[in-house]
């Protein structure tokens, strides 16, 4: 049976970092608002103190085929639930350089953004403004032109300290990770408390992510988000030319149709390509949006490695923000800096870890067993370091979601996510793992190790561009091809850089429902 | 800091669901194992070997209740199950995986002890890990053998060190937020 509700003005797929902003936007400014998230409903109450528990927020939906010798590691990096992946992300906010928006016109490498850093500046300093960001731009000499950050950074705790001097005893510089979290109480959500939960999600609002900000200003100016409804296809009006609505499937298996003047995808990278192109009809034979040719291309990710060292000294490494402490962008504007690579890259230093889980302490040590297990537990909880790189992976159309030819359990073919890392970005990595080797060297430690290189975060498939022929969207997420289509999320950015997406997401999403709201594509009828 | 010490809670270990006629009987995993609760999906064999091996990966883990832990989470719905797997791309149902992985080590432990994995001396038993850890398993089939190791390592250092009791024994705080006390 199929169901049919009352039409909305705007539809959000997806209620994580991207969604979050157009649904709070958009309602406030009077706008009928709904967002359809596959995933349960979430409160602060399931936020429970556990790399076990934590587990629940992850990926849920429909398996994803991996293939390549760099893999994306979806289920890693996707959420699912109220707040998407923002539910458990770290809040390390750095913003992109300069150079990123303009790789091709000075590196002769990727693609340019339709738009310079200057056009995303002030979306930056708004966002900053509205969820609260712990730093200190002043010591952050490497980064962009922007405002102040609103509060004073985190505490640094002794292996902060410890791994701040060895890069310092290099030349090398370090200052406060600039963080969606708060040192002091700011607009009514209280301080962190420094307990390194924030993998198992933030119970107390002290970070931002879409439930404590926009969402939460969503549902105050009304809009309405439905769990458990899994968005299976995006319906066009019989000429192609307007997105009608959706079609989704509620956990009981039922299938549901709902309208709207404006579709939103914020599914994140993965979904959204997979749903454009699972969504092919006879006017869109190649997937929605897809005129170029180009959704599901330009799959990125970051290629990332933490590096941990014994100290002797103790480093409580259980305290502080799991994201880090500080932060090394030295080098980062020079892309070129290092032969037969390409790229920048940053180091996140001092995260907080726990004994457990995929990221925990007795698992970046997966060679010891046995009897030797829990001494060096017991060592480690006291006197560990740990430092993660960041590396700028390259648009390569090769990397890409398409679409698998096994079917999820709604009939709907699965996403296979194909990603390969090219010479120059593993030469990068390889440059960066020496210099983090030296820094934990100087920094005193005993004995170092690396853990295992993987994927960090997921962008492309759905990039942004001045040219219909080269891009699926406009530099707003506008369908190239479909004017009441929005894209949202990391899947736009034609280059990744090497800082973690999500201020970005914020910064885009807020300039794009901004245009949407004063250019609202309300003339199609059905 | 000290504030942050005197948060530690005082949480039960992991709590598991066992539904009774008379309605849920809550227990950890440790003691579904000490009450010799019948497992959901496992075999006797399966369980048997799957407990001698995670128990010389991580010491503590049996009586810890690894089994029944990993036991009960292969029995949920997928979305709500707290296997780390979950995380690695490994298509659903996990059930599937442990099987086949639990089936490639007991006939890899047969080819070259004679034996099933948990009837194997301790020495025995370290050298088929040893073998695992390489992936040194002629005639192996069934998910990559040095995965298998990384995968069972894992589960077994999230019951013994991923609660509060766990972290304890380490002579850490857990400083929950919110404590782990529902029923898993
Ligand atoms: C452990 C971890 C730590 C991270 N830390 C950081 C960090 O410190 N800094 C940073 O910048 N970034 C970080 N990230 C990345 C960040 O969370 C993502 O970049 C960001 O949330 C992506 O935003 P999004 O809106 O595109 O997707 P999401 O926030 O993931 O939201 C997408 C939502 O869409 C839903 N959905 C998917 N398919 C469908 C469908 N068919 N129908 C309906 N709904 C659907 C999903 O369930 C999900 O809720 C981290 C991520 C992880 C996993
Ligand atoms: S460390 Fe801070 S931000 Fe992270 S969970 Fe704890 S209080 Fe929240």
């Amino acid at each position: 049976m199929v169901t049919a509700a009352d039409k909305v003005d705007l539809l959000v797929v997806g209620s994580g970092a991207a969604g979050s902003v157009f649904a709070a936007e958009a309602s406030a400014a009077g706008k009928r608002v709904l967002l359809l998230e596959a995933g349960p409903a979430r409160t602060p109450d399931d936020l429970v103190s556990s790399q076990l528990w934590a587990r629940r927020q992850k990926w849920g939906g429909a398996h994803v085929e991996e293939e390549g010798n760099h893999r994306v590691g979806h289920n890693f990096n996707a959420g699912w639930g109220t707040g998407g992946s923002t539910m458990h992300h770290y809040g390390v906010w750095p913003r992109l350089h300069e150079n990123d928006f303009r790789t091709s016109t000075e590196f002769g490498q990727g693609m340019d953004w339709p738009f310079q850093y200057a056009e995303l500046r002030p979306f930056y300093d708004r966002i900053q403004g509205a969820v609260g960001l712990s730093g200190d731009a002043t010591e952050e000499r490497w980064r962009p032109p922007g405002e102040a950050y609103p509060m004073p950074p985190v505490p640094v705790f002794g292996q902060g300290r410890l791994l701040a001097a060895g890069f310092a005893r290099l030349g090398l510089h370090t200052a406060p990770l600039p963080l969606a979290i708060n040192s002091v109480p700011y607009r009514g959500r209280p301080a962190c408390l420094y307990d390194g939960w924030c993998d198992a999600g933030c119970p107390i609002g002290a970070l931002g992510n879409a439930q404590t900000v926009f969402l939460n200003s969503a549902l105050a100016s009304g809009a309405t988000v439905q769990n458990d409804s899994t968005v299976t296809r995006l319906l066009t009006r019989r000429d192609g030319r307007r997105i009608e609505g959706v079609e989704y499937r509620t956990g009981d298996g039922e299938l549901h149709r709902q309208y709207a003047d404006v579709v939103v995808l914020a599914a994140f990278t993965v979904q959204n390509a997979r749903l454009l192109l699972a969504s092919a009809n006879d006017r869109h034979p190649q997937g929605l949006a897809n005129s170029s040719g180009l959704v599901g291309r330009y799959l990125m990710t970051h290629p990332t490695v933490s590096l941990y060292g014994m100290f002797d000294e103790e480093t409580q490494p259980g305290f502080g923000p799991t994201g880090g402490q500080l932060l090394n962008q030295d080098g980062y504007d020079n892309k070129l800096a290092v032969k037969d690579a390409y790229g920048s890259f940053q180091w996140i230093i001092a995260n907080a870890v726990k004994p457990n889980g995929l990221l925990g302490i007795a698992n970046n040590r997966a060679d010891i067993y046995g009897a030797q297990l829990r001494p060096f537990l017991q060592r480690a909880v006291n006197h560990l370091g740990v430092m993660t790189l960041v590396a700028e992976d390259v648009p390569l159309p090769e990397n890409r979601v398409e679409l698998s030819s096994k079917r999820d359990a709604f009939g709907v073919p699965l996403a296979r996510a194909v990603h390969n890392l090219d010479k120059a970005g593993a030469a990068l990595v390889a440059h960066a793992l020496e210099q983090g080797a030296a820094v934990l060297t100087a920094a005193g430690a005993r004995e170092q190790w690396r853990g295992p290189q993987a994927g960090m975060h997921i962008l492309g498939g759905t990039v942004m561009g001045s040219d219909p022929a080269t891009s699926v969207t406009n530099s707003y997420g506008q369908s190239h091809d479909i004017e009441n289509l929005f894209i949202a999320g990391p899947g736009l950015f034609p280059g990744s850089g090497a800082v973690n997406p999500t201020f970005t997401i914020h910064a885009l999403a807020l300039r794009a429902v901004e245009q949407l709201l004063r250019d609202w594509p309300s003339h199609g009828t059905q | 800091m000290e504030s942050l010490h005197k948060r530690r809670s005082l949480l039960k270990a992991l709590v598991l669901s066992y539904p009774l006629v008379s309605g849920a009987l809550l227990l950890s995993p440790a003691q579904a194992r000490q009450r010799k609760l019948p497992l959901a999906v496992l075999d006797d064999g399966e369980a048997a070997d799957l407990e001698s091996v995670i128990e010389a990966l991580v010491p503590g883990s049996a009586e810890a209740g690894a089994v029944h832990f990993i036991d009960y989470q292969l029995a949920r719905p997928a979305a709500d199950s707290l296997l780390m797997l979950r995380y690695l791309g490994v298509e659903q149902p996990h059930l599937n995986f442990y099987r086949a992985g639990l089936e490639a080590l007991a006939q890899h432990s047969v080819r070259r002890f004679g034996k099933r994995p948990s009837a194997l001396p301790a020495a025995e038993l370290d050298t088929l890990i040893t073998d695992l850890i390489a992936d040194d398993t002629p005639g192996w089939s069934g998910p990559p053998a040095s995965f298998l190791y990384f995968v069972w390592r894992s589960d077994g250092v999230d019951v013994t060190y991923g609660t509060e009791d766990g972290m304890a024994s380490l002579n850490t705080p857990y400083m929950a937020h919110i404590k782990p006390e529902q029923v898993w």
